[in-house]
Parts: structure tokens; sequence; C-alpha cells
């Protein structure tokens, strides 16, 4: 009977599989603990008398699903600051590589580039200011007891504005990437490995985040779902 | 007691029970329970998901421990900030606790109506 209600609680938290093997782990100590407490000599009644003390797993599951929402949420604002950062980094980088081998651009890409340049740099920034934004729109606020369709909101707000900046970023990567092209012409050789593994390192950090905002709207919307069949239930 | 008034306070109430001393949840339950004089039964499903928030808000930590049984049992502590936050807690229920008391015990029924 244990095994059977902790697969139930294990397949309503599949949206976050660490938060569900971690909460079916605690359960389970819980509920053997309380059948030891149990007085009753029928262990198959005080099994029963345990899990309906402990409750519905579906209710259980809208609840965690509330922090895991929140626990990703902000993660999520973490990554897209670091990925900034990251960006940043291997853009200073470049630009200090091409300083010191005092390697400058061909006359003929020079239009075009001020054109990228000028594009990169109001996407890099964008991303810092909406990043900012998300992060101080998830913070370290704590959540809610009874976590509404208010807090959820912000959440979801937070979560647009981490896609934002990735979009943001993610233009300002590829304006770097046309920039780095026309920097080193056609030629390549081993002065242009830094170049080439800084812009490695800028897709890297785009990527992983696109990755990232990708996963967390896929969690959201199974987390969004079972939040509300929570509450039709509870409205019925 | 009501449940609703119960979940209000939840938070409060698990940060008052682990004031003793670190505990699994199970134990934060019976703590629960023996302080209030039995009067705090709430579904013990509930308390989990209060102290995964309040460890995510930075109130309580966490670890993992071998229990006697060899089951892995998860217990957690007050940090400092749950220390501040519950001392803060404590100060504001007090407050209001004692301007609810003066406020019932000084309602008497007036003959006559205002």
């Amino acid at each position: 009977m244990i095994s059977a209600y902790l697969d139930e609680l294990a397949g309503t938290l599949a949206f976050d599989r660490a938060l569900s093997r971690c909460v079916v782990q605690e359960v389970e100590d819980h509920l053997r603990e309380a059948i030891a407490a149990d007085p009753a000599p029928d262990r198959l009644e005080a099994e029963r008398r345990a899990i309906r003390n402990f409750g519905e797993p579906r209710r259980l599951a809208a609840q965690f699903a509330v922090v895991s929402l929140a626990r990703r949420t902000r993660r999520l604002g973490i990554a897209v600051a670091l990925a900034i950062v990251a960006v940043l980094v291997a853009m200073k980088a470049r630009v200090a590589w091409y300083a010191a081998l005092q390697w400058s651009m061909s006359e003929d890409a020079r239009p075009l580039a001020a054109i990228v340049l000028r594009v990169d740099r109001l996407a890099f920034w964008l991303a810092v200011l909406v990043g900012i934004a998300a992060l101080l729109h998830v913070g370290r606020r704590r959540i809610p007891g009874a976590a509404g369709p208010q807090y959820r909101k912000r959440l979801r707000r937070a979560r647009l504005l981490c896609a934002c900046a990735a979009a943001s970023l993610t233009v300002s990567v590829v304006s770097d990437g046309v920039l780095t092209v026309l920097q080193l012409g056609a030629g390549l050789d081993a002065a242009s490995a830094v170049p080439l593994v800084s812009m490695a390192i800028e897709i890297a950090c785009a990527g992983a985040v696109i990755v990232l905002i990708l996963d967390a709207a896929r969690r959201a919307g199974a987390i969004e779902a079972l939040l509300n069949i929570g509450r039709q239930t509870s409205a019925a | 007691m009501e449940g609703e008034m119960l979940k209000g306070h939840l938070d409060m109430i698990v940060l008052a029970a682990l004031a003793a001393g670190p505990a699994h949840g199970y134990a934060v339950i019976e703590e629960i329970r023996r302080r209030s004089g039995q009067a705090f039964d709430l579904p013990e499903g509930t308390i989990y998901p209060a102290l995964h928030r309040l460890e995510l808000a930075g109130l309580l930590s966490s670890r993992w421990v071998t229990a006697e049984s060899g089951r892995r049992r998860r217990v957690y502590a007050l940090t400092r900030q749950g220390n501040r936050a519950l001392a803060e807690r404590r100060a504001v229920w007090r407050q209001f606790s004692d301007a609810i008391g003066g406020l019932l015990e000084g309602a008497r029924p007036s003959g006559k109506p205002a």
C-alpha cells in the first residue's frame, strides 16, 4: 500500500525528477515512522491511517509544484545573469587580443562592422537591463504559504523577462559572430584561436540559456496544468 | 482548530517547532502536536512543502542523515536568518494577540445601542 502511494506521489511530481526523488524518500521515511508509532495491532490498518493522515498525493504535489516553479525560475534568472557576464568577459578578451596584436579590420568591412557593432551594443545592454529586471522580479522574495495566481503570475513574468534577456543576448552573440568573421577576414592562423574560442564560449552560453528557457517553459506548462487540476478538484 | 487558520500561520509554527533544535519532518509534526497540547493537528503532508519553501527562502537548512533504522532521513535546522525571522514573527504575534485579547475582553454587551 505504501509503495503504491509513493508511486502515485512520484508520478504527480514527474515535472521535477530531482524533487520527486527527494520528496518520495522523505515521505517514505515519514510513513514508516508513523506506522511504527501506531499502536494498532493490524499493520494494514496502520498503513491506511498513515496514508490518510498524510493527505492526497495530487494536493501535495500541487503545493510542491509552486516551490519547484519558484526554485527553477530563480535558477533561470541566475543562469541568464551568469551567461551575460560570461559573454561580456569573452567579448572583452577578444577585443583585448585584437588590441594586443594590433589586429585591424580591412577597410571594406568597416561600414558593415559599424552597423553590426551598434546592433551588438544595443542588444547586449538590453539583455543586461532586462536580465537585471528578471533577477529583481524573482529575487530572494519569500514564497507565500498559499501561493495563489498572483504569485504564479509574478513567476511567469520573471520567466518572460528571462526569455527576453536571452533573446537579446542571442542577437548580441550573433552580432559578435558577424564581427569576428569580418575581423578575421579570409585567413585563419594560430592567432585566430583566441577569437574562435571566445566565440565558442559565447555561443555555448547563449545556447545553454535557450535550452534552460525551453525546459523551464515545458515544466511550467506541466505545473500549471497540475495546479489547475488541483484548483478544479478543490472547487468540486 | 480551524485548518485554514492554521495554514495562515504554518511558517511561523514550523519555525517555532524547529527552535528547539534540528529535526526531520515527522519529528517536527510531533513537536507541533506536543507543544500545542494536540490542538494543532495538521494534515501531515502539508508540513513538507512548507519545509521546502522555508529552505528555499533561506530560513532553514537541511542535510541527509542515516537513521538508526537504516533509512535516509532529511533533517532540517533553523538558519541564522530563520532565527531572526522567528523572533520578528514572535514579536508581531504577541502584539497582535495582545490587541485582539484587549478587544475581545473589552467587548461587553451594552444595554442600549450607541
